[in-house]
C-alpha cells in the first residue's frame, strides 16, 4: 500500500506530461473535423459538435492525393527495400571478410554517417541533375535536367545510406564463425552464405532498420522540395502535397489537418504495430561499440 | 611495422561484394561533400565557374548580415532546446520506466512526435500558434493571460520553433535515457535502499553518473540535429519575421535554390560541415576522457 502510495505523485506527473504531448494531436484531428465556423470561435472546441468527415473528401480533392500517397508509398518503398539489401550485403562484407583497407573503409563510411544531407544538398542536386545521358542531357552531362523532376532522382541518394551498412556489421559480428565455415563446406560462395545462412537470421535486424528507413524516407521533406523545384508536380510527395494548402491565401484549417491526419496515419500505424522494432533500431544506431 | 597477409580470392571477392554499395556512396555521399568543399572556393552559379579564392568566406562573415543572423538564430535554437530536452527526456524515461501495459502505452504517446514528419507537425503547430484561430490563444483567454502574437512576434517566433523542437524530439531523448536506466545495476540500487538512501540520493549517486557517456551522446546527436533544422522555418516563417527565425540551411536552401548562387551556398555548407565536424570531435574526446575516469 505504501509502495502504490508512493507511486502517486510520478504517475501525476507523467499524465500531464503524456496530456501536453498528446494536445497537439488531439488538435489535429478534432480541427480536422469541425466546421470553419468552429475554429475561427473565440473558445477552446476540444470536440467538434457534428463530426464533418467530408472534410476529409474535400482535403483529398484538393490536388490529387491518390496520386501523392502512391508516390509516396512507391519511393518509400522501393528506397526501402534496395538500401536494405544493400546495407545488409555491405555489413556482411565488413564483418565477415578480411581485405587490404577494410579498416580505413569502415571509417569513411561511419564519417558518411555523420555528414548532415543539408551539407550535401547542392552538389547532389547539381549531379543528379547532370548525369550524363539521362534526361535530354548529352555526354558531358549538359542540355537536360538529369534526373531532377523524376522517381529515380527521388529514391537515388537513399539507396546507399552508412547508418544500415554500421548497424549489420555489428549485428553479423556477433554470428559464430562456424557458421561461415559450414558453409563453406556446403560449397556455398561468400555471397551465397550471405544469402542463404546470413540473410535469414536477419529477421530482427532487418525489421528494425526497415522501420527506421520507411519512417525516414516518408517524411523526408528538403530532397522532395530541391527535387520538384523546376517540375511538374508528376512526383509530388505527401510531404511536399502538405504544403501546398499553406501556399494558398487563405489557409482552411481543417481541411489541413485532415490531410495532415491522412499523412501521418501512415507512419504511425507502423510505429505503434512495430513499436519494440522501431526502438530497438533508434538504440541499436545511438550507442557506441 | 606488421604485415597483414590477405587471401587474394577473399579480397576480390569482398570488392566486388562492397561495389553497389561503394558505387551509390562514391557518388551520393562523398563526391558531394569533396565537390561542396571544392565549390566554395568558386562563384559557381548554373552558367559560370571560376576560381574566386576565399571571396564567399570573407563576404559570409563581413558582408551578410541575413547569414550572420543565421548563425546566431541557429546557436540560440540548439542552446535553447538542448537543455530542456535532455532534462525533460530524462525526467519521462525515470517516469516510464516500470513495466506495464500502461508505461507501454504512455512511451508510445511521447514517442509519436518523433516518428510524425517535421513537415505535418509543423503545419500542426502553425495552426496551434495561429493568433486568431489557434489553440493556444484560446488556452491563454482560459487561463485569464493576454493573447500572444507567436510566430508573427520578431521576439517570440525562434522560441515558438524551440518549444515545438522540444516537443517533437523528447521521445528520442526519453527512449535513449531509458535504456541507460535499464542497465544500471539493479543490486547497486538495492543496497543504496537498505542502507537508507531516498529516491533523489539513489538518483544522484548511482543513476545520474551512471547516465554520463549517454548524455555525451545525445548532446552531440541533438546539436547536429539543431544545425540541420530547415522545414519548420520553411513551412511555418519562411524565416521572417524580418529574419528572425532564418537557419543556415534555410539560407543554404535560399542562396542555393532561388538566387542560384551555388558556390556560395558551399560555402556556407562547408561552415556547417566544420560545426558538425568540431561538435563530434568534441564528443569523442570528452566520450575517452571518461572511458580513462571510469577505466572501462
Amino acid at each position: 500500500m505504501k509502495k502504490l502510495l508512493a507511486r502517486v505523485p510520478g504517475t501525476l506527473l507523467l499524465l500531464l506530461l503524456v496530456a501536453v504531448m498528446i494536445f497537439p494531436y488531439w488538435m489535429m484531428v478534432s480541427v480536422s473535423l469541425q466546421t470553419n465556423a468552429e475554429i475561427y470561435a473565440p473558445t477552446l472546441k476540444l470536440f467538434p459538435s457534428v463530426p464533418q468527415w467530408s472534410n476529409y473528401a474535400a482535403a483529398m480533392q484538393n490536388g490529387s492525393w491518390g496520386r501523392y500517397i502512391l508516390n509516396s508509398l512507391y519511393t518509400t518503398t522501393v528506397a526501402t527495400g534496395v538500401s536494405l539489401f544493400i546495407n545488409a550485403l555491405t555489413g556482411y562484407v565488413f564483418a565477415r571478410m578480411r581485405f587490404p583497407f577494410q579498416r580505413t573503409l569502415l571509417v569513411l563510411v561511419l564519417v558518411g554517417m555523420m555528414i548532415p544531407t543539408q551539407v550535401t544538398l547542392v552538389p547532389l542536386f547539381v549531379l543528379v541533375r547532370s548525369l550524363p545521358l539521362l534526361g535530354g542531357n548529352n555526354l558531358l552531362g549538359q542540355g537536360g535536367t538529369g534526373l531532377v523532376d523524376t522517381y529515380a532522382g527521388l529514391m537515388l541518394p537513399y539507396l546507399a545510406g552508412s547508418f544500415g551498412v554500421f548497424m549489420t556489421r555489428q549485428f553479423y559480428v556477433m554470428f559464430p564463425r562456424e557458421l561461415d565455415e559450414a558453409a563453406k563446406l556446403d560449397g556455398c560462395s561468400r555471397f551465397g552464405a550471405f544469402v542463404r545462412v546470413y540473410l535469414p537470421l536477419s529477421g530482427s535486424i532487418l525489421a528494425s532498420l526497415a522501420v527506421l528507413k520507411f519512417i525516414g524516407a516518408w517524411n523526408e521533406y528538403t530532397w522532395p522540395l530541391v527535387m520538384t523545384n523546376t517540375g511538374s508536380g508528376r512526383i509530388t510527395t505527401v510531404q511536399l502535397a502538405l504544403t501546398m494548402f499553406r501556399n494558398e491565401g487563405e489557409i482552411f484549417w481543417n481541411l489541413l489537418m485532415a490531410a495532415t491526419v491522412v499523412s501521418t496515419s501512415v507512419v504511425l500505424a507502423v510505429f505503434l504495430t512495430l513499436q519494440k522494432h522501431f526502438v530497438a533500431g533508434v538504440l541499436a544506431g545511438s550507442i557506441k561499440e | 611495422m606488421r604485415r597483414k597477409t590477405f587471401d587474394r580470392r577473399e579480397a576480390r571477392e569482398a570488392y566486388l561484394l562492397l561495389l553497389p554499395f561503394g558505387i551509390f556512396f562514391a557518388l551520393f555521399v562523398l563526391y558531394p561533400i569533396v565537390r561542396s568543399i571544392l565549390d566554395s572556393f568558386t562563384d559557381y552559379s548554373l552558367s559560370s565557374r571560376a576560381f574566386t579564392g576565399l571571396r564567399n568566406y570573407v563576404r559570409l562573415f563581413t558582408n551578410d548580415k541575413a547569414f550572420l543572423l543565421s548563425i546566431r538564430n541557429t546557436l540560440l535554437y540548439a542552446a535553447g532546446s538542448i537543455v530542456p530536452l535532455m532534462l525533460l527526456g530524462l525526467t519521462a524515461a525515470l517516469l516510464v520506466n516500470r513495466k506495464s501495459a500502461g508505461m507501454y502505452l504512455a512511451r508510445a504517446a511521447l514517442m509519436t512526435p518523433y516518428v510524425t514528419s517535421l513537415v505535418a507537425v509543423s503545419l500542426v503547430w502553425l495552426f496551434l500558434y495561429d493568433p486568431t484561430s489557434g489553440a493556444f490563444n484560446k488556452v491563454l483567454a482560459i487561463l485569464g493571460l493576454p493573447r500572444q502574437q507567436f510566430l508573427y512576434d520578431r521576439t517570440q517566433a525562434l522560441w515558438c520553433l524551440v518549444v515545438m523542437n522540444v516537443w517533437k524530439n523528447l521521445g528520442y531523448v526519453m527512449i535513449l535515457y531509458l535504456a541507460a536506466l535499464q542497465s544500471v545495476p539493479q543490486a547497486l540500487l538495492e543496497a543504496a535502499q537498505l542502507d537508507g538512501a531516498g529516491y533523489f540520493a539513489r538518483l544522484r549517486r548511482i543513476t545520474l553518473p551512471h547516465l554520463r557517456p549517454i548524455s555525451y551522446l545525445l548532446f552531440t546527436t541533438l546539436t547536429v540535429e539543431c544545425f540541420k533544422t530547415f522545414e519548420p522555418v520553411r513551412v511555418m516563417t519562411s524565416g521572417g519575421p524580418v529574419n528572425a527565425t532564418t537557419t543556415i540551411t534555410y539560407q543554404i536552401y535560399l542562396r542555393a535554390f532561388s538566387e542560384f548562387k551555388l558556390g556560395y551556398a558551399s560555402a556556407m555548407s562547408v561552415v556547417v560541415l566544420l560545426i558538425v565536424l568540431a561538435v563530434t570531435l568534441l564528443n569523442l574526446k570528452l566520450g575517452h576522457q571518461l572511458d580513462g575516469e571510469d577505466g572501462v
